[in-house]
């Protein structure tokens, strides 16, 4: 009876707390307190949570709209939200590089920035055709984004400089230098941000027409993807990868085994920056096609949401860019359904982020209570006098000591 | 009488998972005198001093200060009974002067221009003085921590407590780390202090010094009360009998040694700490194939040092380190494990292994980098399962899904069954054991025993560093005993008794 | 004409000094706090909200005594949203650097929403704006008849003596008094504030809030010097340029007031020197950059004398004796 349901509660929350499934059940705890936080919040307001949340998906063209525009449909909306899936996506990939290491890399806005600037001034100005504008533009934002990264590892290896900080001052170097040329050379008169980047050197390809609609093509998505698994591959399967992980797991014993730190620092930095890089180019010319002066995207900031609430592995950051970017795509369009400000969107981001960061928190007081009633439970068992099952010895020495920061 | 009794524990029993700590342990502290704790590590002095400063509560038995019966759950119950203890490891705040440090927490308060609350620091400054004048401790109470050497920090540290008032000051392993001159200074002032009325209690394993300044000492072994003595009335020779005194089990099951040529040749080597003190002072020693050379000591003594700079895990001062002839001082780690040198690390969980990655990992941590286990820099899965699958069976790893199992989960003696194998398996001609069977149950301790003896037998050169005098006595050939970073006595194993070799741990050379 | 710079640059300098400081507090305690922009954010839209709410039912918009209480309010808001910050750090053990990121990222998102609810609440337009009374200037009496000098004291917001007499008792409780003795203590070896009895995480506690009430009135000032409004534009990264001041004044309040002038004549002179050469504002943009590179390079080669507090960043943990 009520031995009965606590059992069944235990083994709930035994089944949750499994090792292998530890990693996912966080991150999807975070996601559903989220969920529910917003839902309570639209009610409080008066509105519709489900209306809500369909025009989230209606609005990124997983579910149709009422009615649509000349030449577009679910698949242009689904096109675009690709489109802007892609820089979120490479961003995240990138602070998980770095995180692996044991390194944040908060850069990842001017480290964008940077190369979406030399890509635009030097190639999208350019009047190269697109068979060679658009590879230039993918190797300018792989070489710069490497560079920056490169020497923010080198900071920290040789200057003993905290990369948080180098790289907060490097992102405001890099917005007010690219503003200042931005507005002195290459400003629109009419737009205030840069002249637009050519056509040919865009990685989105504009009105391509398809069965009546006219689609955008989103080069990006695809080079995110493809990042996504060499990221899996180089972090798995090489002999880099492997230290870049011990490096950020355990330092004492990377030293210990023989590992050079500093260079394994510099290299996954630099992998971080190359990572941001795409994004940039991905992001600046190709779902945007001009630069405002001195604006960071924001999505160098999310992304540290989308690699937390990915749990930080190449996979998870698939699922969590696609949530996270539902949510900032889709509230345009959901504002206008719902009569919320569409700065709903950055709030559930926000509350996703905050639930996220305690989620080793929650995890522990899930653990205790699991503790407290397998106790209980264990008494209660001794209590109608049935014998003790017969189980393995337990540790000799209880596995002790806090892991490395995550 | 029960009053010439300052503090008295009578039959305070303490266990820890695995472990009783203190067996039985009775002790009367006189008022005014110098009492001494001696024994080995895992003896209990620590734990027992630990209870009388609050920080653990007895299972069984009873606590009396000055007659009456006490309960202390906290170093502030402690304060609250003028006890106080100076800690190995000091807690002193590096950018804060002398009194700063000595007066946190209980600073004096003023009020300046008779509304606003500030800190004192001048009436502070003026009660250091005097108490270090009256106890003879030196200090500068303007000077910053960070200004200053080790010997005035532990000055601070013991003013703390006399500025608290304290009767009853408790000093655990206080001349570790203290110059022969630092040593002799420390002993006037607890000379001092007992003229003040003070009651000192002495944790340490170093018999000349309580022959120096103690009054009595109790000596434990194991957690059990051996004896409680008369100092002026025990030679040190009768003090490390007790000590050791009881049977040590040597069963012999060690083959006849064959010696093959000198494998480590270690000279002159010294060994700075961050605070550039010679923690191993111009050592030098040798081990041939087929043997266990066992350096003996108490902890503390630059055993581990010396063991981080023959593997390569920290540079030496100055001396060599030559490995079967070639020269390797100037080697970096990972040449040197290449070049022929297995190490198993003291601390198994933040250096031997890294607990969040899982077995197979573990197990190739110092061959991952070389064929067949990756070709040109890709990781070859397979070949790191097959070796770890190998492995697991061949030294019965217990483990939940084998190569899969995060380390984290693993009891520790699988843990360190996972670090011995993998350092067995290298093949190396030396191979460096500390410490391997710390906090292990009696059948892991065993099969961690085999296997060392199992290596000699096959011609490994074996350096074993422990601080159980079993062990050592048990498996090696010949014994070295560090004492302040210095090797005071090398010999082969059939010269020695146990006795002799406590009395060496403990620093008495004759 | 020189005057303008330092009227410029000391309101500039002011706020921006004044959020430093609480970062000072925060970090000395052994809180890495990178939340600063979050906090000044968060703090101006609770002092913009209660201006706003005020003006409309209680007291004419241009009543002195609003400005008085929509720095307080700013101060408490901040405070008060610093206690997630010291929630998650402290009671959490959360990484203080993802702490602080989340901060400031929520702060964006909620300010802004809840801006536009407000709006529509009160005169029912969503605007993301709340717009702000025109503070007074003054001039100091008789210090702002020096001659060069006594420009300093000229046409002064009212906030700034505020900032002035904050700080003097930031600096006198951080340096003077038992708890300032504590909180450097924690931030240095909490350990030793622990032996001596005393509680690490309630220090710290304390010194996170204090750090957001402080933010909270940078945040404040800089809305009413700048834009007399409050808008998303808050977040400009003032914020993080306080950390950078504080980074660059290694941790000490009185040097972080220099370089914090230092960055406010940096700003203001290179504005003027633009307009007095003719030259397009943009350039000034540009000389914005020197306060960071300046931060760069003196980590680069004075990384020996630069002194971040101990133990900031790592959770108190007890049983790591």
């Amino acid at each position: 009876m009520s031995e009965n349901k606590k059992s069944a509660w235990l083994r709930f929350l035994e089944f949750v707390d499994a090792p292998k499934r530890r990693n996912v059940s966080i991150p999807v705890l975070a996601v559903l307190l989220s969920l529910i936080a917003m839902c309570i919040f639209l009610l409080l307001l008066g509105k519709d949570p489900l209306l809500a949340m369909s025009s989230f998906l209606k609005g990124c063209g997983f579910l149709p709209k009422g009615s649509y525009a000349g030449g577009k449909g679910m698949i242009t909306d689904l096109m675009s939200f690709l489109d802007v899936l892609a820089p979120m996506l490479l961003a995240s990939l990138g602070v998980v590089v770095a995180m692996k290491a044991g390194l944040f890399n908060i850069g990842i806005a001017g480290q964008m920035l940077a190369s979406g600037y030399i890509a635009t001034v030097v190639i999208g100005y350019s009047g190269l055709g697109a068979a060679a504008a658009k590879p230039l533009v993918i190797l300018t934002g792989i070489v710069v984004g490497g560079l920056m990264g490169a020497l923010v590892g080198f900071l920290k290896y040789r200057f003993n400089i905290h990369e948080v900080v180098s790289t907060i001052m490097i992102n405001y170097i890099v917005s007010y230098v690219t503003g200042f040329c931005i507005n002195t050379y290459y400003a629109d008169m009419i737009s205030r941000s840069s002249k637009v980047c050519s056509s040919a050197s865009r990685l989105t390809i504009t009105g391509v027409p398809f069965m009546g609609y006219s689609l955008d093509l989103p080069m990006g998505i695809v080079i995110a993807l493809l990042m996504v698994f060499v990221v899996k591959y180089m972090l798995e399967k090489t002999v880099l990868g492997f230290e870049i992980r011990c490096v950020g797991a355990n330092n004492l014993c990377s030293r210990y085994i023989g590992i050079n730190v500093g260079r394994n620092v510099v290299t996954a930095m630099a992998f971080s920056g190359v990572l941001a890089g795409l994004a940039g180019v991905t992001y600046y010319l190709g779902y945007y096609n001009t630069i405002i002066p001195k604006d960071l995207a924001s999505m160098g900031y999310d992304s540290i949401a989308v690699a937390l609430l990915g749990n930080n592995s190449p996979i998870g950051t698939i699922f969590a860019s696609i949530l996270i970017t539902i949510f900032q795509k889709g509230n345009v369009y959901m504002s206008s359904q719902v009569e919320v400000p569409r700065e709903i969107a950055s709030v559930i981001t926000g509350i996703l982020l905050l639930f996220s960061a305690c989620g080793a928190f929650i995890w522990d007081y899930v653990r205790r209570r699991r503790e407290h009633l397998e106790e209980s439970y264990a008494e209660s068992l001794v209590r109608t006098a049935r014998d003790p099952s017969d189980s393995e010895p337990p540790p000799d020495v209880p596995a002790e000591g806090k892991g490395a920061a995550k | 009488m029960a009053e010439e009794y300052i503090v008295e524990m009578k039959h305070i029993t303490k266990r820890f998972p695995g472990v009783v700590a203190n067996d039985d342990v009775s002790v009367s502290i006189k008022k005014g005198e110098i009492y001494a704790l001696l024994g080995e590590n895992g003896a209990g002095k620590s734990t027992l001093m630990s209870m009388l400063f609050g920080m653990y509560e007895p299972d069984e038995g009873e606590i009396y200060v000055r007659g009456e019966r006490v309960h202390m759950s906290s170093s502030s119950d402690a304060a609250a009974l003028n006890i106080g203890m100076v800690h190995q490891h000091f807690k002193l705040v590096s950018n804060y002067t002398v009194a700063e440090n000595i007066v946190l927490g209980i600073e004096p308060k003023k009020k300046l221009a008779g509304f606003l609350p500030a800190v004192d620091i001048k009436t502070a400054n003026k009660r250091i003085s005097e108490l270090s004048e009256r106890y003879g401790l030196k200090v500068d109470p303007t000077q910053k921590i960070e200004d200053v050497n080790v010997s005035v920090q532990q000055r601070v540290e013991i003013l703390k407590m006399l500025y608290r008032d304290a009767e009853i000051l408790i000093f655990d392993e206080p001349t570790a780390i203290l110059t022969p001159q630092e040593i002799e200074y420390l002993l006037e002032i607890m000379q001092e202090l007992r003229a003040g009325g003070k009651t000192i209690i002495l944790i340490t394993h170093k018999l000349e010094e309580i022959k120096k300044i103690a009054d009595r000492c109790a000596i434990l072994c194991r957690g059990k009360l051996i004896s409680v003595l008369d100092v002026a009335a025990t030679t040190t020779r009768e003090m490390a009998n007790l000590m050791v005194g009881r049977d040590v089990l040597v069963d012999i099951k060690k083959s006849e040694p064959h010696f093959g040529d000198t494998v480590l040749e270690v000279r002159d080597l010294s060994v700075r700490n961050a605070d550039k003190f010679e923690v191993v002072k111009h050592v030098s020693f040798g081990v041939r194939a087929g043997e266990v050379f066992a350096i003996a000591g108490v902890s503390g003594n630059g055993q581990v040092e010396l063991a981080d700079a023959i593997a390569g895990l920290d540079r030496a001062a100055n001396g060599s380190i030559t490995l079967s002839g070639v020269d390797i001082t100037h080697y970096n780690i990972r040449k040197r494990t290449l070049e022929g040198i297995s190490y198993i690390p003291e601390d198994r969980h933040n250096v031997g292994l890294i607990l969040d990655f899982d077995l197979k990992d573990n197990l190739s941590l110092k061959t991952y980098h070389q064929e067949p286990f990756s070709h040109k820099g890709i990781l070859d899965g397979e070949e790191i399962e097959k070796y770890s699958d190998s492995l697991i069976d061949k030294y019965d790893i217990r483990s939940g899904q084998r190569g899969r199992t995060i380390l984290r989960s693993m009891s520790g003696g699988n843990q360190q069954k996972v670090i011995v194998a993998r350092e067995i398996e290298l093949g190396n001609p030396l191979m460096i054991f500390v410490q391997p069977t710390r906090g292990l149950d009696i059948g892991a301790i065993e099969n961690i025993h085999k296997h060392i003896l199992a290596q000699r037998d096959a011609g490994k050169a074996i350096l074993l560093i422990s601080l159980e005098l079993d062990e050592v006595m048990e498996l090696a050939d010949t014994i070295g005993v560090i004492y302040n970073g210095e090797l005071l006595k090398i010999a082969d194993a059939s010269e020695l008794t146990p006795q002799e070799v406590g009395k060496y741990m403990m620093g008495v050379k004759s | 004409m020189i005057d303008s710079v330092f009227i410029d640059g000391i309101s500039f300098a002011l706020p921006l000094f004044i959020m430093a400081v609480g970062g000072i507090y925060s970090e000395k305690s052994g809180v890495t706090n990178l939340a600063l922009e979050g906090l000044q954010g968060f703090g101006a839209f609770i002092g913009a909200l209660v201006a706003t709410v005020l003006s409309q039912s209680l007291l004419p918009s241009d009543s002195p005594y609003l400005m008085y209480i929509t720095l307080l309010a700013a101060m408490v808001g901040g405070g008060v949203y610093a206690m997630l910050h010291a929630l998650l750090c402290i009671k959490c053990k959360a990484n203080q650097v993802i702490s602080g990121v989340v901060i400031n990222i929520l702060a964006v998102a909620l300010t802004t929403f809840l801006t536009s609810i407000a709006n529509t609440a009160l005169f029912d337009n969503a605007s993301n704006k709340f717009m702000l009374a025109v503070s007074p200037r003054f001039d100091v009496p008789l210090l702002s008849q020096i001659p060069v000098i006594g420009a300093l004291f000229k046409s002064m917001y009212p906030f700034e003596i505020i900032i002035i007499v904050l700080a003097l008792i930031a600096w006198y409780v951080m340096y003077r008094t038992g708890y300032g003795y504590h909180l450097r203590a924690c931030g240095e070896n909490p350990h030793a504030l622990d032996a001596a009895g005393g509680d690490v995480n309630r220090v710290r506690f304390i010194a996170v809030v204090v750090s957001g009430a402080l933010s909270g009135l940078g945040g404040m000032c800089f809305a009413y010097s700048i834009s007399t409004q409050f808008s998303p534009s808050i977040y400009m990264g003032y914020g993080y340029l306080a950390i950078a001041a504080m980074i660059f004044g290694n941790w000490n309040i009185t040097n972080t007031l220099a370089t914090c002038l230092l960055f406010g004549f940096a700003k203001s002179g290179s504005y003027k020197l633009c307009q007095v050469l003719g030259m397009p504002s943009n350039y000034s943009d540009l000389l914005l950059v020197l306060p960071y590179v300046l931060t760069l390079l003196l980590l680069v080669f004075f990384s020996k004398h630069n002194h971040p507090p101990k133990a900031a960043g790592e959770p108190f943990d007890k049983s790591k004796r």
